[in-house]
């Protein structure tokens, strides 16, 4: 019998999800002995051509983490999309843009000024830019080109399977290898991690009492948290009520609120569930009331897509170019 | 923009602001044709999301409408709307969508001017600020 | 129709010309040719007028010929036919949600003048409407039964007329009386204005009835702790404190004679005194006595048990405990009545300063022959006094007192110059009023009589001016203010209005409705139902909504009763709310954000099942929650996120 072949690829990500399947500890050893991987550039030595060699969907399932931002992200993930039977967006970045969709709410000019010029640890008197074709020397480098926004994976490619988390969890990676050597996936499309909201499993949610009003929003630096009591009962925006379980509550044992890793709950949209539901707890009966608990919140978009803003509703910033 | 026709979605609670609307209608108050309405129970329904959506299937402008604070059908669905609301508003800024492109006010069921002034003040706000043009760059086809 | 873009729906869509309202601006030959071109709806059929009996009709026979199960009308607003067509169509097996409205006259004919912008508006509400219909999922009517009981709280006329009506039907009838004895502030009293009626003589028989009555349970000395449920189905806990004397005590006041403590008797306004075990008047229902535990020798210091041997029937029982009761009833009615307005505020006004400077209220108790002296305003002084003035508006329309009109005060002033001259005939009487205020002809006719009677009615411009004055040397009383020349009196009555129970706050806590700015519990509507509260079948009557006089305290109470005995018939369902939301116990999590988004504390969260649970027979159906469910777990009937997405793209491609 054949062994089944896996690609591992990443995109615009941190490394943390490539990082993630090695903290599966001994059982990668047990996974690599019953698989055959075919690409991980994180971890060992392909090359690219060794894909495209391959028969088109040779590969078993393909993991790619990472949401697209540039063309050479993109000709990839196409090329394993073709390679491959099965592919599962892998954490947050590949289900909903992740952390870096947070871009999104700027424009890519913000970017690069940010990133190329203003940043502190930057030293670039020339103010040299990204460019997709730039003369060095009579010969003409090509780079590839950056987006103005950053594309969820299945905003690119089609997707079989999504596996939230930023990064997911060890058990979750290993619940997907056996399924994926031993069967058991459910249908095509599905989330895996349960579609219920991550109070669930929360050890606080007892603690919450029938009704409760936020009467100022508080920053997790700005009290000691109580390592017992819910935390939106203690004025900290928690996101657990509109993100989805199976983390195994990691940061709120750690006495960190949810930040909203695992994305929403049901396929819907994240910020607008979480504004749905403060709507109901926040102080106040007038404008001005509710102002002043709102503006406890800083940033709304990104407390509240902080994983998700391409997957959001709006999905980016407007382009005012147009 | 002379042919700009904004498309402006609105949505009105079942006992206060509907019915406005309606008697605006009888007593043929004329406003603008692309104020469309869908009808919820309370304003207490609008799950933002709603709203988002709207954006994003292409309305220029969202209103929700319900009725006077203190004299909400069901209590204080209106509050809860408010402050869903109040928070939407200041999110949507962040992604480019200008403030004013959102109105949550309220209407009781007698205020069919206060309606009919507050639909033209929605239009001539929007034609002021243009087409939103949400769609169509947000999401790339996806290419199996 | 295989292929088809309707699934398995065969739909209708009806156009209403409504005469030619409609159809004078709404093109409906493009209409019909968008419509199927568009292909979504099987026929289009057109009416002149929908809702005519002919138009009816041939609704009637369109859906049955045509075998239809999904029906679309363009026409008015949904508010005035939707449920005529709904009816028609259950009559034909078609379910009510299958029949949806787009509102092409009121929302689009009526408010575009031009004929293009008005078809295309037309075009994207039908469209809506459509795209809509083809989500909605079948509504069931529910019934459910109800206790047919009433419990009142408060038994102060407007309580007691209420229980006596109601428990003629044989309902069975609890009233919960905060004090000892049932009665209330009309037995405080010897006359009841306009028509002096003496309010004893008007009293007795009707608690005589009360007590006699089997249908009829009163709680004194009672009160209301909790209330869970709805109409049809409350759940009521009562606690009753301990009398320390049993039921078979007849009231024959053997022990008052022999009890060694007085205290000052708030019921008469703190002017007489009391025993530590007392009755509030004769003839009161409950009859028995009651021993006062925060005075009485037995308790503060185990020194004295005179009254267990001198009672004839044994009555006397210092072992009694609170008692609590859980009672089912089908309505509530508050009718806890009201406070006099006090004057602490006001001490230009001297009253518990100045001697012979009283309120209406103490004047009409020292009056009354129930009071506490008897009838007789001065028991110890045979001084006969030789005029009196009254201040209209003492206490009120002031921030530091009442701040409104309580509107029965001034018939209050009128009537204190009445008993006064009974007692007193050559007594001269001046009123000070600035607005006076009587809201029937016979109040009116009232204080006309008091005028022709030699009354003098003096005009003061601004009644926070006047002062009342009197020094040791002073043998009568002044009283000066803006625009008159100061008098000098014997006697001076303060006119205090009407202010809200002192337990209205808790009582609104507990049953959860709100009180107006003036701390009265708001009426359900301000005009059509001023007896009802925010809260269905939780009722008011008396001064619970606002100041009323007895007379329209029974009517109030009646209105209540035949509200109450219309809707509650016994053995009969009552309906409940189609539209309600429910929660999908597969997806729930139990974060418990949907409670406080409830206005109507239908949701509860189960603890054994870590889920959250809506009592869809207190849930009105708004919605709320469903917006504020962050997992999408909560969905609301006739209104799902399904339904109001679709129209959202239907509106907008329309």
């Amino acid at each position: 019998m054949t062994k089944p072949k896996i690609a591992i690829s990443w995109n615009s990500s941190c490394g943390g999800c490539d990082e993630s399947i090695v903290d599966i500890e001994d059982k990668i050893l047990d996974i690599a002995a019953k698989v055959e991987f075919v690409l991980w550039p994180c971890a060992m030595d392909f090359k690219y051509d060794h894909v495209r060699a391959l028969p088109d969907g040779d590969i078993t399932v393909s993991l790619i983490n990472g949401g697209i931002q540039n063309s050479h992200q993109e000709e990839i993930a196409r090329l394993i999309r073709k390679k491959s039977k099965t592919v599962v967006a892998f954490g947050a970045c590949a289900w909903l843009g992740g952390v870096p969709s947070l871009i999104n709410l700027k424009n890519k000019e913000e970017l690069f000024k940010s990133s190329y010029l203003e940043s502190i640890s930057v030293e670039n008197p020339r103010k040299t830019l990204p460019a997709i074709k730039s003369k060095v020397d009579n010969c003409t480098l090509t780079l590839p080109e950056i987006y103005d926004t950053l594309y969820k994976l299945d905003d690119i490619i089609g997707v079989d399977y999504y596996l939230p988390g930023c990064p997911p969890t060890a058990d979750l990676i290993t619940d997907l290898f056996l399924k994926l050597i031993e069967g058991g996936l459910p249908e095509k499309g599905a989330v895996l991690a349960p579609a219920r909201s991550l109070c669930i499993s929360c050890p606080r949610n007892e603690t919450k009492p029938d009704n409760f009003e936020i009467d100022e929003i508080k920053r997790i630096h700005e009290i000691i948290a109580d390592p017992e009591k819910c935390f939106l009962v203690q004025n900290l925006l928690c996101m657990g009520p509109s993100t989805r379980d199976g983390c195994g509550c990691s940061c709120i044992k750690g006495n960190m609120p949810c930040t909203g890793c695992f994305g929403p709950a049901d396929k819907s949209d994240q910020g607008a569930k979480m504004i749905g539901t403060l709507g109901s707890i926040l102080k106040g009966s007038t404008e001005s009331e509710a102002d002043r608990v709102i503006d406890g919140i800083a940033d709304p978009a990104g407390t509240f897509y902080r994983y998700s803003t391409a997957a959001s509703m709006l999905g980016r910033k407007r382009k005012e170019d147009r | 923009m002379a042919d700009f026709k904004p498309k402006i979605v609105a949505f009105l609670c079942n006992w206060c602001s509907y019915e406005g609307a309606d008697k605006a209608g009888g007593q043929k108050l004329n406003y603008y044709a692309g104020i469309k309405i869908i009808r919820v129970m309370c304003s207490g329904r609008v799950d933002p999301y709603f709203v988002l959506k709207a954006f994003r299937e292409g309305a220029d402008g969202v209103m929700v409408l319900g009725c006077h604070p203190g004299d909400c059908h069901y209590r204080k669905g209106n509050i809860s709307a408010l402050k869903r609301m109040r928070l939407l508003e200041k999110m949507i800024v962040q992604f480019g969508v200008e403030r004013e492109r959102f109105m949550l006010d309220w209407i009781s069921a007698g205020e069919s001017e206060k309606f009919q002034k507050t639909a033209e003040k929605m239009t001539s706000r929007i034609l002021n600020l243009g087409p939103l043009k949400l769609e169509g760059y947000v999401k790339r086809k996806a290419a199996q | 129709m295989p292929g088809s873009k309707t699934g398995d729906k065969k739909t209708v869509l009806f156009l209403c010309k409504c005469s030619s309202n409609i159809s004078n601006i709404v093109d409906f030959e493009e209409i019909k040719r968008w419509a199927g071109e568009k292909g979504d709806t099987n026929i289009a059929a057109v009416s002149n007028l929908l809702c005519a009996p002919d138009g009816k009709k041939f609704f009637s026979e369109v859906i049955k010929k045509k075998n239809v199960n999904n029906i679309i009308i363009a026409a008015c607003s949904p508010k005035l036919h939707e449920k005529t067509f709904q009816d028609i169509a259950e009559k034909n097996n078609i379910n009510m949600s299958r029949v949806r409205m787009a509102n092409i006259r009121e929302q689009c004919a009526w408010v575009t003048a031009d004929k293009n912008e008005a078809t295309e508006k037309a075009k994207s509400l039908i469209n809506a409407a459509i795209k809509r219909s083809f989500l909605s999922e079948d509504l069931k009517r529910r019934t459910m039964k109800a206790y047919s009981d009433v419990l009142i709280i408060g038994g102060g006329i407007a309580g007691i007329e209420t229980a006596r009506t109601i428990s003629k039907t044989g309902r069975k009838v609890y009233i919960v009386e905060k004090n000892i004895t049932i009665g209330g502030s009309v037995m405080k009293t010897e006359d009841l204005a306009p028509s002096m009626e003496c309010s004893p003589c008007l009293m007795a028989p009707i608690l005589s009835d009360v007590r006699d009555d089997p249908n009829i349970e009163v709680l004194a000395n009672a009160e209301i702790t909790n209330i869970l449920g709805f109409f049809g189905n409350f759940n009521v806990t009562i606690k009753e404190k301990p009398r320390y004397v049993e039921d078979n005590c007849i009231a024959c006041e053997e022990c008052f004679k022999v009890c060694p403590v007085s205290v000052k008797n708030e019921f008469h306004y703190s002017l007489g005194e009391r025993k530590a075990i007392y009755t509030l008047f004769p003839g009161a229902v409950p009859a028995s006595a009651v021993i006062d535990k925060n005075i009485c020798k037995h308790f503060t210091d185990n020194s004295c048990d005179k009254c267990v041997s001198v009672c004839p029937f044994g009555s006397i029982n210092f072992d009694q405990e609170e008692k609590t009761t859980a009672i089912n009833a089908g309505s509530i009615v508050i009718s806890t009545g009201f406070k006099p307005g006090d004057l602490a505020g006001f001490p230009e006004l001297g009253h518990k300063s100045i001697n012979d400077v009283y309120t209406t209220y103490e004047l009409e108790s020292l009056l009354s022959t129930n009071g506490p002296t008897g009838g007789k305003l001065k028991p110890d002084d045979e001084k006969i006094p030789a005029s009196a003035a009254i201040i209209h508006c003492a206490g009120s329309m002031d921030s530091r007192g009442i701040p409104y009109c309580s509107s029965i005060c001034c018939t209050h002033a009128v009537k204190a110059g009445e008993m006064l001259g009974k007692v007193y005939p050559a007594i001269r009487v001046f009123n000070i009023h600035n607005d006076l205020v009587f809201t029937d002809p016979e109040e009116h006719q009232f204080y006309k009589k008091q005028k022709a009677k030699g009354t003098t009615f003096i005009k003061c411009f601004d009644l926070s001016s006047i002062k009342i004055t009197k020094t040791p040397d002073d043998e009568k009383i002044k009283i000066s203010g803006y625009g008159f020349e100061p008098i000098s009196v014997d006697i001076a009555v303060l006119a205090t209005g009407f202010k809200p129970a002192d337990d209205f706050k808790e009582l609104a806590k507990i049953m959860d409705l709100a009180l107006d700015k003036n701390g009265f519990f708001r009426p359900g509507h301000r005009i059509l139902h001023t007896t009802a509260s925010e809260q269905d079948g939780i009722y008011s009557a008396g001064c619970a909504s606002k100041p009323v006089n007895a007379a329209a305290a029974c009517t109030q109470a009646q209105a209540v009763a035949g509200d109450i005995m219309s809707r509650l018939i016994p053995g009969r369902e009552i309906e409940l709310e189609i539209f309600t939301s429910f929660i999908d116990e597969e997806k729930c999590a139990g974060c418990k954000m949907c409670i406080p988004a409830c206005p109507f504390k239908s949701i509860y969260y189960d603890p054994e099942r870590k889920i959250s649970i809506i009592n869809e027979a207190l849930c009105r159906g708004c919605g709320t929650c469903t917006a504020a469910c962050p997992s999408g777990s909560i969905f609301a009937r006739h209104y799902t996120d399904n339904e109001i997405n679709a129209e959202i793209e239907g509106i907008l491609h329309g």
